[in-house]
This record gives C-alpha cells, sequence and structure tokens, in this order.
C-alpha cells in the first residue's frame, strides 16, 4: 500500500490518466446498462400489446376462416338444389345428406370421435352434486367438446343438471345418475385434457387438490349415444321475415 | 505545471461526463417516446379491423346463402312427400341447434348487481357471478325452456359461461350485469319453476341482488352469432 501512495504522489500525472481512463470506462458502462435496461422494458411492453393485437388477428381470423368455409358449403348445396330443380330431379338423397348432418349436432344420432372419459367417484368424504358435473360440462365445453355424455345420457343445449332427494341422487333429463359419474366427451383430446389439468384452474388439477376422487383418460374412439329425449317443439317457433 | 495539469484533465472528464448525460438523457427520451412502437401497433390494429370487416361481411353474406339455401330447399322438396317431411325436421333441428330466430311465449329475468351497497353483507356476494347465471341458465332447462338466450347470446350446445377475472363470458364474448336472460317454454312452468319458495332467485335477493322474472307472451329469441362446426364427431352406424 504504501508503496503505491508514494508512487502516486510521485507522478500526478499518471495519476489524472488512470482516473480519467476509469470514469471514462464507468461511463461507458453505465450507458450501456442503462440503454439495455431502457430497451428490454420497452420490448416487454411492445411484446405485451403487440401480443394482444395478435390474438386479436388471429382469433378474428379463425372465425372468418369458419364462416367462409361454410359459406362454400352452403353455396354447393345451393347449387346442388338448383340443379334437382332444373333438372327434375330427385331431392330426397340431398335433403338426407343434410339431414344426416344436423342429426349429429342436434344429438339424434350415435356418435363416435378421439376424446376424453372423466370419472367422478363419491368417497366417504365427498359427495359429488350437480354442480361439480355442471362445473365439468361448462368447462368442457369451454374445451371445445363437440358431444358430451355423463353416465349414457347425452348432454344436449337443453339438458339440465339437478340435485334429487336431499343431495342423494342427480337428475340429468329426468333420469337418475349415481356414482361413478362417467363424463365422456368428444374433440381434441390432447387440447381438452390440457384445459382440465391446467394449473390452478383446470377442473383436474382443482379437484385433485381438495383430495377428491377425479381421472381423466385420453382415448382415440369415445362413443357417446344418441339422446333419448322426444325433441319436441311445443312453445318456439321460427320467425321468419314479411 | 502540475495544477495546471489536473485542471485540465478535470475539465475534459467533466466534459465527457456532461456530454455522457446528454446523451443518455436522449437515448432515454428516444426510448420511451412510443411514436414508433405506436405505428407498429397502429398497423397490426389496421390488420385486426380489417380481418373484422372481413368477417362481418362473409357472415353477412352467409346469412344470405342460408335463407337462399332454405328457398330452394322447400322448392326442391315440394313435390316429394318424404322429402318435403325431412325438410320440416331439418328446420325443426335448425331452432333446436339454436341457427334461427324463435319466438313464444315463456319468461325474461332480469338480474343485476346490488344498487345499494349494504355493510351487512358480503361485498362479492353482491355481484352477479357467472355460476349464478350458470345455475338459472340451469333452472330454465329443468322447467322445459325451449330456447335461452342471456344478453344477446343464445345458449346452445356449445355454449361455456365462464370467469374472466371481473368479467363473464358466453360464447366467448363479453357480457355483464345487467343481465337480461330470456326462455321460450310454458311461461306458467318456467315461473313456476323458478320462484319457488326458497329458491335460487330468492337466495339471489338475499345477497341484495336485483333478480326479477315476469311472464312474456311474445319474446323473441336470437339466434347464436356464430358458426357451428364439428372437426372430430363421427356418426356410429
Amino acid at each position: 500500500m504504501k508503496k503505491f501512495k508514494f508512487k502516486f504522489r510521485a507522478d500526478i500525472t499518471a495519476v489524472t490518466v488512470v482516473v480519467f481512463i476509469v470514469c471514462i470506462v464507468l461511463v461507458a458502462v453505465m450507458l450501456m446498462q442503462f440503454r439495455t435496461v431502457e430497451q428490454t422494458d420497452i420490448t416487454e411492453i411492445e411484446n405485451m400489446r403487440e401480443s394482444e393485437l395478435r390474438e386479436a388477428l388471429v382469433e378474428w381470423k379463425t372465425k372468418y376462416e369458419e364462416v367462409d368455409t361454410q359459406l362454400a358449403d352452403v353455396n354447393d348445396k345451393i347449387a346442388e338444389y338448383q340443379k334437382t330443380i332444373n333438372g327434375n330431379e330427385e331431392s330426397s338423397k340431398l335433403v338426407d345428406e343434410e339431414l344426416n348432418e344436423s342429426n349429429l349436432l342436434v344429438g339424434k344420432a350415435d356418435v363416435y370421435g378421439p376424446g376424453v372419459i372423466v370419472t367422478l367417484t363419491n368417497t366417504n368424504d365427498f359427495q359429488y352434486i350437480a354442480e361439480d358435473l355442471l362445473d365439468l360440462v361448462n368447462e368442457l365445453r369451454y374445451a371445445g367438446a363437440e358431444a358430451i355424455s355423463i353416465n349414457g345420457i347425452r348432454i344436449l343445449a337443453n339438458t339440465d343438471i339437478v340435485d334429487l332427494f336431499d343431495y342423494s341422487v342427480i337428475g340429468i333429463n329426468l333420469q337418475r345418475v349415481q356414482s361413478p359419474y362417467i363424463v365422456k366427451a368428444i374433440g381434441d383430446k390432447d387440447y381438452i385434457s390440457s384445459v382440465l389439468n391446467l394449473k390452478g384452474s383446470g377442473f383436474i388439477d382443482r379437484y385433485n387438490k381438495l383430495g377428491r376422487s377425479v381421472s381423466l383418460e385420453e382415448e382415440n374412439r369415445v362413443q357417446i349415444p344418441k339422446s333419448n329425449s322426444d325433441f319436441n317443439i311445443e312453445y318456439m317457433q321460427e320467425v321468419t321475415e314479411e | 505545471m502540475k495544477k495546471r495539469q489536473i485542471a485540465i484533465t478535470l475539465g475534459i472528464m467533466c466534459f465527457i461526463l456532461t456530454a455522457a448525460i446528454c446523451i443518455q438523457i436522449k437515448t432515454m427520451n428516444a426510448a420511451s417516446s412510443t411514436v414508433s412502437q405506436t405505428l407498429e401497433d397502429n398497423g397490426l390494429r389496421d390488420e385486426v379491423l380489417k380481418m373484422k370487416e372481413r368477417y362481418d361481411n362473409t357472415y353477412r353474406e352467409l346469412e344470405t346463402a342460408q335463407k337462399q339455401l332454405e328457398k330452394v330447399r322447400q322448392e326442391a322438396t315440394q313435390n316429394d312427400e318424404t322429402a318435403e317431411a325431412k325438410e320440416q325436421e331439418l328446420k325443426e333441428n335448425n331452432m333446436l341447434l339454436g341457427v334461427v330466430d324463435v319466438k313464444g311465449e315463456g319468461v325474461q329475468i332480469d338480474l343485476q348487481d346490488a344498487q345499494v351497497t349494504d355493510a351487512t353483507l358480503n361485498a362479492a356476494d353482491q355481484i352477479v357471478h357467472y355460476d349464478d347465471v350458470q345455475w338459472i341458465v340451469n333452472e330454465l332447462k329443468n322447467a322445459g325452456a325451449e330456447a335461452i338466450e342471456v344478453n344477446g347470446q343464445r345458449i346452445v350446445n356449445s355454449t361455456s359461461i365462464t370467469c374472466e377475472g371481473n368479467i363473464i363470458k358466453i360464447n366467448g364474448e363479453r357480457v355483464g350485469s345487467p343481465f337480461c336472460i330470456k326462455a321460450i317454454g310454458s311461461k306458467n312452468l318456467l315461473y313456476g319453476g323458478l320462484e319457488r319458495a326458497g329458491s335460487y332467485m330468492d337466495y339471489l335477493r338475499e345477497r341484495g341482488l336485483v333478480a326479477e322474472i315476469k311472464k312474456v307472451d311474445d319474446i323473441t329469441i336470437a339466434k347464436y352469432s356464430g358458426v357451428l362446426s364439428y372437426d372430430y364427431l363421427k356418426e356410429d352406424e
């Protein structure tokens, strides 16, 4: 130390030069650092805004493509019907095709496809109630399930799920079901499974954490039967334009 | 001599430091100004708007095409009894699927967050949650509703009612209080099913919420605003 002090004092020019260089280096480092910090902050904000916009763009694009495909489909059908009218041909086959497709969605036909099977079992500590099943069905729909059944009963737009006899039985569409509840869903099995297993908000994750008996299996072929309801329409009628 | 050297060096250092600070401030200004970034975002925003417009236009085209399809189908099947019956069933299916506007007798339920905050009640209880809407819809189904709509969103087979932070989404669209829930069915059965002793409607009112139901002779329910499509479903013969 002493030696240094002595040397420094001896040559002040050298000292100033060293201090000068150190200062420059420090300033340069500071500058670089500030710049980097500033830049990362900005890109983060940019990304956030951009990502939101990009998300919206993708969403609208998907919706547009869906509508566009459907439009092409409807136009094809119009052309085919027009052909039967012009050629005085049978239109029965065409209506059949349309009706078959419509029956799949409305629940009048047995269907199959890839999907998941979720099994809920009552234990001594916990009994599943209607709300739990409703919650699960809601989440399956959110994950894009195209057909759902619980213990062989097809779940459709107008299907209710309620508690009966003081929560001892669950009623679905006027039929009684009991544990184990086997909930089948057809759709993108990987996506459905990832939504249901989502940490914190997914059905499987939430119920597992509460220690309830719930399991999910992905299947390549899930079979879902048609609905046994009568599809009677008593009160509603189509609004037709005058 | 030595003193002068020191003074010069210090002067240069001060100059450089000042320059550095100036540069730094300039950099920060340039970085925080959002001009370039907003421009880029605006480009994206334009794209989003254009895509939405494209969707809207195509959707309108689809609506016209669907009506035309109904007409040609009717024309093509009018001389064939079995085909005519099938055409009729298709129409009924469309009502059940929720892809056409429908009308009939039914009920209308108005549901609203508490208007006066009551300190004796839990604050979270005084707003309408997604599961409240879900349960009311479920009760309507139980009472035999044939068609249901919540704030313009038709309840179809693929409808999910979810909560995302502070907003409720139905069919992927945002909805919020006040809620107007319409249902077509027997107005007496629907009313009786929802307004019974110890009903969910009662529970909602106990929480300080506005929950009213009235019978309506002629109510119109909007069709589903999206497109029904499927990729995984197949018919099991």
